[in-house]
């Protein structure tokens, strides 16, 4: 697509997800597609750690875990303004990513994939151990609404906005840098470490920073997630999440943005399809929510198998022959 | 065939390799090589298969440490640095098995090059700003003009996976160029081209050459070597069994010797 | 005194079963140099599929059997549908596909079996033994008798048979093997294959003592993973080392600092291991370092 026939398409699907919540006044169908945009949050940065940078993280719930429980901490225990909340959700989860990628990052890419499985396990445990200030297994509630100043965004179609305007953001955030020298770093990392190397490019800080911006992603879609829920607890933040974000990363497929960002709102429609298909007998429903997790593993199964370039590369194949980049 | 070239240099040592040593358990591969490179000419590294040339090449750039031994560029000590300071000290090199970065066009791969010395630009490119826009038009630029150089321009926005195997090399060989170094290794960079290709293959490393870079070349392909070379190394078995300007080299009697005992079948 | 001995032999009894598990993820990094996710559910399929055997009849001996046959096959028939096909063989991308492979082994078992637990009854009935002041039950014993059985066979089939050592060369240098005829695909196969079978039998061994559900595939895997980096990656020797001394450190940690730590030792070590020291205890070079 030319440059300008492709900035079109970008500027009417913003303007096409903005106008969701004029057209659908349900506020049950809203949080469903506010919690689309939550996990395309997360996985923006993971299309950057996994789809650019071709790293594994088994672990990311782990870091929405971390930016969600900072939230609900920081309000509901120490009383600071949401606008605080979330700065400090930010800063923490991309701490917590910062310390897990400097040690794991210096080996082979299976190392990292093992060393964020077990710090996921392991934020988990805590989770649900430090029930000081998590509440443990029952989790902790009265989390207040987000609120900017004085302004409280207490109405579904005000939390869709501010949710998918962090979408967008991290969508812009996300293509500057791929469009420029830090995505081709990341893409030549992909390629060949050694060649990456013999080209001057600092592998460890290409893929340390990476990781370190999708950890802030996840926890600001996790401070979000709080504030837009009210209640946060363990069972959100499971081995179970992180798979489902590398299932919706998988699918989109590597090299691109729009791919997982369109995976992740498809799966999150698949994650509620029982609600989303109106009149559909309670019996189908939770049989429905049965294979929900054979969809994941049959995605990622298929698509590393068949189409490794996941959605976006069969996109890409179809306009085969005008190359570009 | 052309007279062999003799690019003057100006007599300057700037690469010194003495006594390098690379052990892979019971095998030595490099057994106390030692030479001068001198600035602004091409040497060639020849030998057998297995002579270790390859391996040489890895002790030079970080990517071996050898035994024993040391090497020195520009009065810089090169042994026990990682592979990307010795880019940033101005050492690059090709591998025998390209290393190209797939999903980038040609072009693309020789920017990353462009920009090895540049300071990182996360948080610049992240917002935006107009000194990240710069410097990627100014590396694609030059990318653009280092393709030319090499006459393989019309590849420019081809996906390096898309590339065949000889001008993979050339691109490789482009980005190596790319990270503005003084010294330039080349590991068999005719590998996969045609007589007419490795022609031109000669006049670009003869302009390399004049531009100021100093090449050592592996190559197998002895009428490249012949034309191209202003001195020539030749290892067998580890070990360094001969140096001198071609047409000694042609005639001495270990190098005749070293190579009738391999059956090779190289161009 | 008494005390101590209990618990070590507490940590023996996970700590051999860390181990088949653990032995199961050097067989396929050995093979493949990635790491098999889906390990964890080859653990579950041996109990699940014990479970169901006997339920449909068959005596305990030839169900047991049967499960580790039939997992066996299920991880053969895996290599082949989902990581033979990826061509260049990229660690990573058969990672990948392992972790898929696991979710839908595990959601597999969930829609054939249903999501109750399942149990098998121990191989011999009769009181615990008492050895030095301590109880041993009759199941480990015969979890130790396994896995001893396990190892000391798989030593055997490196060593002496003819397929061993092709797996070993296979393992040690995929093109030279290759040159020498050994058809390194089908090693890929049969690693897969012994790595399931090994994974079946722990997960039979353990069955009685604990119950068993499509569930406890992930659990396992991380603290068979954890175990094989703790004794370090590639060596069958040091798997089983890993596995002892990952079973015997949560032990004294559930009893002498607190139960609820348990599940956390193995991942603490995961991580420390990955930090301080990747080769793990018995490693070789630092060659992993990027």
């Amino acid at each position: 697509m030319g440059r300008t026939l492709r900035a079109l398409a970008v500027l009417v699907a913003a303007v096409l997800v903005a106008c969701v919540p004029l057209v659908v006044t349900s506020p049950f169908y809203l949080q469903i597609y506010t919690f689309a945009g939550l996990n395309a949050l997360v996985v923006v940065g993971l299309a950057l750690l996994f789809g650019y940078a071709g790293q594994i993280s088994l672990g990311h719930a782990a870091f929405v875990g971390i930016g969600a429980y900072t939230c609900a901490y920081c309000t509901v225990t120490l009383h600071l303004p949401w606008l605080v909340a979330i700065v400090a959700a930010g800063a923490l989860s991309g701490a917590g990513g910062l310390i897990l990628a400097l040690p794991s990052l210096r080996l082979k890419g299976h190392y990292l994939a093992m060393a964020t499985l077990g710090f996921g396990q392991l934020m988990s445990l805590v989770f649900v151990e430090a029930v000081g200030v998590t509440g443990g297994v029952n989790g902790r509630g009265g989390i207040p609404f987000p609120s900017l100043g004085p302004v409280v965004l207490r109405s579904a179609a005000s939390l869709f906005w501010l949710v998918w305007a962090f979408v967008a953001v991290a969508v812009i955030v996300a293509y500057n840098l791929t469009s420029a020298r830090p995505g081709r770093a990341m893409r030549a990392v992909h390629g060949s470490e050694l060649g990456a190397q013999a080209s001057g490019v600092d592998i460890v800080s290409v893929k340390v920073r990476t990781f370190v911006l999708s950890a802030l992603l996840a926890g600001l879609s996790g401070a979000l997630y709080a504030g837009v829920v009210g209640f946060v607890s363990p069972s959100s933040f499971t081995l179970t999440t992180s798979i489902g974000f590398v299932a919706m990363t998988v699918l989109g497929g590597s090299g691109s943005l729009t791919g997982p960002l369109a995976a992740a709102v498809l799966l999150t429609f698949v994650q509620y399809l029982d609600s989303l298909i109106p009149g559909l007998p309670q019996a189908a429903a939770s049989k429905l929510q049965t294979y929900q997790q054979d969809i994941y593993g049959l995605a990622i199964v298929l698509v590393v198998v068949l189409a490794p370039r996941g959605l976006a590369g069969a996109w890409r194949r179809r306009r085969k022959g005008v190359g570009t980049a | 065939m052309a007279a062999p070239s003799q690019g003057g240099g100006n007599g300057v040592s700037l690469l010194q390799i003495r006594e390098v040593t690379k052990r892979f358990g019971g095998l030595t591969a490099v057994d106390a090589v030692s030479f001068d490179v001198f600035e602004g000419t091409i040497k060639a590294v020849i030998g057998p298969n297995g002579a270790g040339k390859s391996t040489l090449f890895n002790t030079l750039t970080g990517y071996d440490r050898p035994e024993a031994g040391s090497v020195r560029c520009d009065g810089r000590e090169l042994v026990g640095r990682k592979p990307r300071d010795t880019v940033l000290i101005g050492v690059a090199r090709t591998f025998q098995n390209t290393q190209l970065f797939d999903e980038l066009t040609a072009a693309e791969n020789v920017m990353v090059g462009c920009q090895a010395h540049q300071r990182r630009g996360f948080a610049a490119a992240m917002l935006r700003l107009p000194s990240s826009a710069r410097e990627d038009r100014d590396a694609r630029a030059e990318a653009g003009r280092l393709l030319r150089l090499i006459g393989i321009e019309e590849w420019l926005d081809t996906p390096a996976f898309d590339l065949p195997a000889g001008i993979r090399r050339l691109v490789e060989m482009a980005r190596a160029l790319a990270t503005k170094p003084r010294l330039l290794l080349l590991d068999e960079p005719a590998a996969g081209l045609s007589a007419g290709e490795t022609g031109e293959l000669v006049r670009t490393l003869e302009r390399v050459r004049d531009g100021g870079v100093t090449v050592v070349v592996v190559e197998h392909d002895m009428g490249l070597v012949m034309e191209v070379s202003d001195e020539i190394v030749v290892l067998d078995r580890g070990r360094k069994i001969a140096e001198g300007p071609p047409r000694m080299i042609q005639k001495d009697p270990a190098v005749i010797a070293a190579y009738l005992g391999e059956d090779s079948d190289d161009a | 005194m008494t005390e101590l001995l209990q618990f070590l032999i507490a940590g023996l009894k996970n700590g051999a079963i860390y181990s088949l598990v653990a032995l199961g993820f050097t067989m396929v990094y050995a093979a493949t140099g990635a790491i098999n996710f889906a390990q964890g559910q080859f653990f579950m399929l041996g109990g699940m599929l014990g479970a169901a055997f006997v339920g449909a009849g068959l005596p305990l001996p030839l169900a047991a059997l049967a499960a580790v046959l039939a997992t066996a096959l299920i991880g053969a028939v895996f290599e082949l549908v989902a990581v033979r096909p990826i061509g260049d063989g990229d660690p990573l991308r058969i990672i990948m596909v392992t972790i898929g492979g696991s979710v839908l082994f595990s959601q597999l078992a969930l829609h054939v079996f249903g999501p109750d637990t399942r149990s098998l009854t121990t191989f011999t009935a009769g009181p615990s033994l008492k050895v030095l002041g301590a109880a041993v039950e009759r199941q480990t014993i015969w979890i130790w008798c396994l896995t001893a059985l396990a190892v000391a066979g798989l030593a055997l089939l490196y060593r002496r048979t003819m397929f061993g050592r092709a797996m070993r060369a296979t393992s040690l240098h995929r093109d030279a093997a290759r040159l020498v005829g050994i058809n390194a695909r089908a090693m890929v196969t049969a690693s897969f294959a012994l790595a399931a079978a090994l994974g079946a039998v722990a997960g039979l061994a353990v069955a009685p003592l604990t119950q068993t559900s499509f569930q406890v595939g992930s659990g396992v895997a991380v603290k068979g993973f954890a175990a094989a980096i703790l004794g370090g990656l590639g060596d069958p020797a040091a798997a089983v080392a890993g596995g002892l001394v990952l079973g015997i450190l949560e032990s004294l940690t559930a009893g002498y600092i607190d139960p609820t730590y348990k599940d956390g030792v193995a991942l603490i070590i995961l991580l420390l291991v990955l930090f301080v020291r990747h080769q793990g205890l018995f490693g070789g070079s630092g060659r992993e370092k990027v």
